[in-house]
């Protein structure tokens, strides 16, 4: 603030001084005030980012869950495109993709899946992907070639770290295959799926990616701490502002946030009323999908900042 | 090191007849000719084209007919590692639909004919997981227990939890034990816990040279070879000289035999023909071995040191009982741990200072 107070008195001296005679003084002041002005309007925006409160998660990784909608078959080979476009992002933004739960469909499709997501801003990018994503095409499985719509749903869980979620290892009960007999020595069994089980919210978490059963559990633990925050959060986020056109969280959730038109080439994000071209460029998960997560933030900053003027002029006017 | 060869001991423990390992006539029943089979099926790829789905069903349902148990684990493990995954449910949606070749269903056909003479899925594909490492396994050297990832759990955070005590500082020493682990088998334990101790050091013995061969293997494997030492030794012959090779130790860790001798009989098939029994069978009580390495112990380890050790569920008090009888060699058990399905299965024991 007191950068942008000196600035501006720099502004107005210069400004005296382009009223002199001189012409090189003159042609100096005006580079002066340029530069100045410059700086200022960048000042000013610096300030303003900084007003904007960041939330308890945006330092947080994530857990990703995407589960196909309406649609059959066409859902799920749509639910593994969205699946791997995200796998790409999360490469093109050098961050870490682990699959913690994977079901595919019997022709090609993904019925299901989570993956846990780590990295630098993780969570501030991907928040802006939880909602039903809508595709709009001829499926393979289309013998007249007609248009078909089809949804799939995408879950962002921001995953805690230890000091923010406290889970009694009392309340947990941990399922294994192994559980009846005398284990150990006596037997050699090779199914090492694990399931945990929250006792008291009934929430569950399983995993069988891995051959080690302590890496099963770590897996399934991760999905569970997720999914715990997650309903912690929406807990204390109930009573937050509902105006908003960019809904994070189970808010979110049911809402169109996007449209894939592939006869027409188009990708629509409905919240900001934004269309791009070329989907396939666009699924690749590079630049295409960055830009536009990049653009949702914007908005979403902008939006934030309406909120706080607006709670401003009402505590003023009070 | 005994397989129980002999046809009239069998007969005495009431075992099953034996099962020959390496013999090429199948299972009575088992289906001999898949591409017949499934020439007569529609696969879901189309007529005469076979997917890994394709295979898991084929062969579970074979390993059913015979009486295979995890006939369908079995079958998804076998499949998976032809395809270069660890587990089905690794397996992307375009692996599981795509044709398999030919050489891979040949391939997915000599492993199931070795898991249909009842061969442990761990031998068949020559490889398993424990903790983060993948470790080659070999007949007869025992196959690691899931327990056992959580005797590796209970050392580390032991160690870690000794340097955050012993001092005011911030950040804590980084722990660098010396470990002896007796009976290390495939190297499981010995190897996970020099990865997750960067800093400690290995004392590995086994009385068996397969199992010293394979622990060697897997150490080169893991480039961990400079930080352990592997011995072949039998702990009931050993004297404390010879292990105190890197002065006197830490942590003595061991998941000895501890099956009740009375129980061996009741093993199953997979256990009993391919694996070493010397290393389950405790003797009687099961606690043969155990009371080997805790009279050896004190003269190992330094004041404070630990054992780790797995048990059976009925050892803990057995062992508590014996430690009180046998005062002379100042150890006392600290503490009794439960495995993740809620038994008593690993002690820590202590020695104290006289």
């Amino acid at each position: 603030m007191r950068r942008l107070r000196d600035k501006e008195r720099e502004l107005r001296d210069t400004r005296e001084l382009a009223q002199d005679e001189n012409e090189d003084f003159r042609k100096l002041a005006e580079t002066e005030i340029a530069s100045c002005e410059e700086e200022i309007a960048e000042l000013k925006q610096q300030i303003v980012l900084l007003l904007i409160p960041s939330e308890e998660t945006d330092e947080s990784d994530l857990v990703m869950e995407v589960t196909a909608g309406v649609g059959g078959q066409e859902a799920m080979l749509f639910t593994s495109e969205i699946f791997d476009m995200y796998q790409r992002y999360a490469a093109y933004k050098k961050w870490k993709f682990e699959v913690l739960e994977y079901f595919p469909s019997e022709l090609g499709g993904l019925r299901h899946a989570v993956a846990s997501i780590a990295g630098v801003e993780a969570y501030k990018y991907m928040k802006f992907e939880g909602g039903v994503h809508r595709v709009q095409r001829v499926p393979k499985t289309e013998k007249q070639g007609r248009i078909h719509t089809s949804t799939m749903t995408v879950a962002i869980l921001p995953q805690p770290t230890e000091m923010r979620l406290q889970i009694s290892p009392k309340d947990l009960r941990i399922e294994t295959k192994r559980a009846s007999g005398a284990g150990g020595q006596h037997v050699n069994t090779t199914d090492s799926a694990v399931r945990i089980v929250h006792i008291p919210t009934g929430i569950v978490a399983e995993c069988q990616q891995e051959r080690s059963q302590i890496r099963n559990k770590e897996k399934a633990m991760q999905m569970l701490c997720a999914k715990l925050y997650n309903a912690k959060l929406e807990e204390e986020t109930k009573k937050r502002n509902y105006a908003r056109k960019i809904q994070i969280g189970t808010k979110g959730r049911s809402e169109k946030i996007r449209t894939y038109n592939f006869p027409q080439d188009r990708i629509t994000d409905h919240r900001i009323s934004r269309s791009v071209h070329h989907v396939e460029s666009f699924m690749l998960g590079e630049e295409m999908l960055d830009e536009m997560i990049q653009t949702l933030r914007e908005y979403a900053d902008y939006e934030s900042l309406m909120e706080i003027i607006s709670e401003n002029e009402k505590n003023n006017s009070s | 090191m005994r397989y129980l060869t002999h046809p009239l001991l069998r007969k005495l423990l009431s075992l099953p007849p034996q099962c020959v390992p390496g013999r090429g006539t199948p299972m009575k029943g088992a289906v001999l000719c898949p591409k017949q089979l499934f020439l007569k099926q529609c696969c879901s790829a189309g007529p005469g084209l076979v997917t890994a789905t394709d295979m898991v069903n084929y062969w579970q349902k074979v390993f059913e007919k015979n009486g295979i148990p995890e006939a369908q684990e079995s079958s998804q493990y076998i499949v998976s590692f032809v395809l270069g995954a660890k587990t089905f449910q690794s397996l992307d949606s375009k692996s599981l639909h795509t044709p398999l070749t030919a050489l891979q269903q040949e391939q997915i056909q000599q492993l199931s004919h070795k898991r249909l003479q009842r061969m442990p899925v761990q031998y068949v594909l020559g490889e398993w997981d424990f903790q983060e490492l993948t470790l080659k396994m070999r007949p007869p050297v025992f196959i690691p227990r899931p327990e056992t990832e959580d005797l590796v759990s209970l050392v580390v955070e032991e160690e870690f939890q000794k340097c955050e005590n012993s001092t005011l500082c911030f950040p804590a020493p980084v722990p660098h034990p010396v470990i002896l682990e007796i009976g290390c088998g495939s190297g499981a334990i010995a190897l996970s816990l020099l990865c997750k101790l960067p800093q400690s050091r290995v004392i590995a013995m086994d009385k068996e040279e397969a199992a010293v061969n394979l622990t060697r293997e897997n150490a080169y494997r893991l480039q961990l070879q400079e930080r352990i030492h592997i011995i072949h030794q039998d702990v009931s012959h050993s004297s404390a000289k010879q292990l105190l090779l890197w002065g006197p130790i830490d942590v003595i860790v061991s998941n000895p035999p501890y099956v009740f001798h009375e129980d061996m009989a009741s093993l199953d098939e997979e256990i009993l023909c391919y694996e070493d029994l010397d290393a389950l069978d405790g003797g009687d009580d099961g606690m043969r071995v155990i009371k080997t390495i805790l009279a050896l112990a004190p003269s190992l380890l330094k004041v404070s040191g630990s054992v780790f050790l797995e048990v059976d569920p009925r050892h803990p008090n057995m062992v508590e009982h014996w430690l009180q009888a046998h005062p002379e060699l100042l150890l006392t058990l600290c503490a009794i741990h439960k495995d993740f399905c809620g038994k008593p299965r690993f002690l820590h024991i202590q020695k104290q200072s006289s």
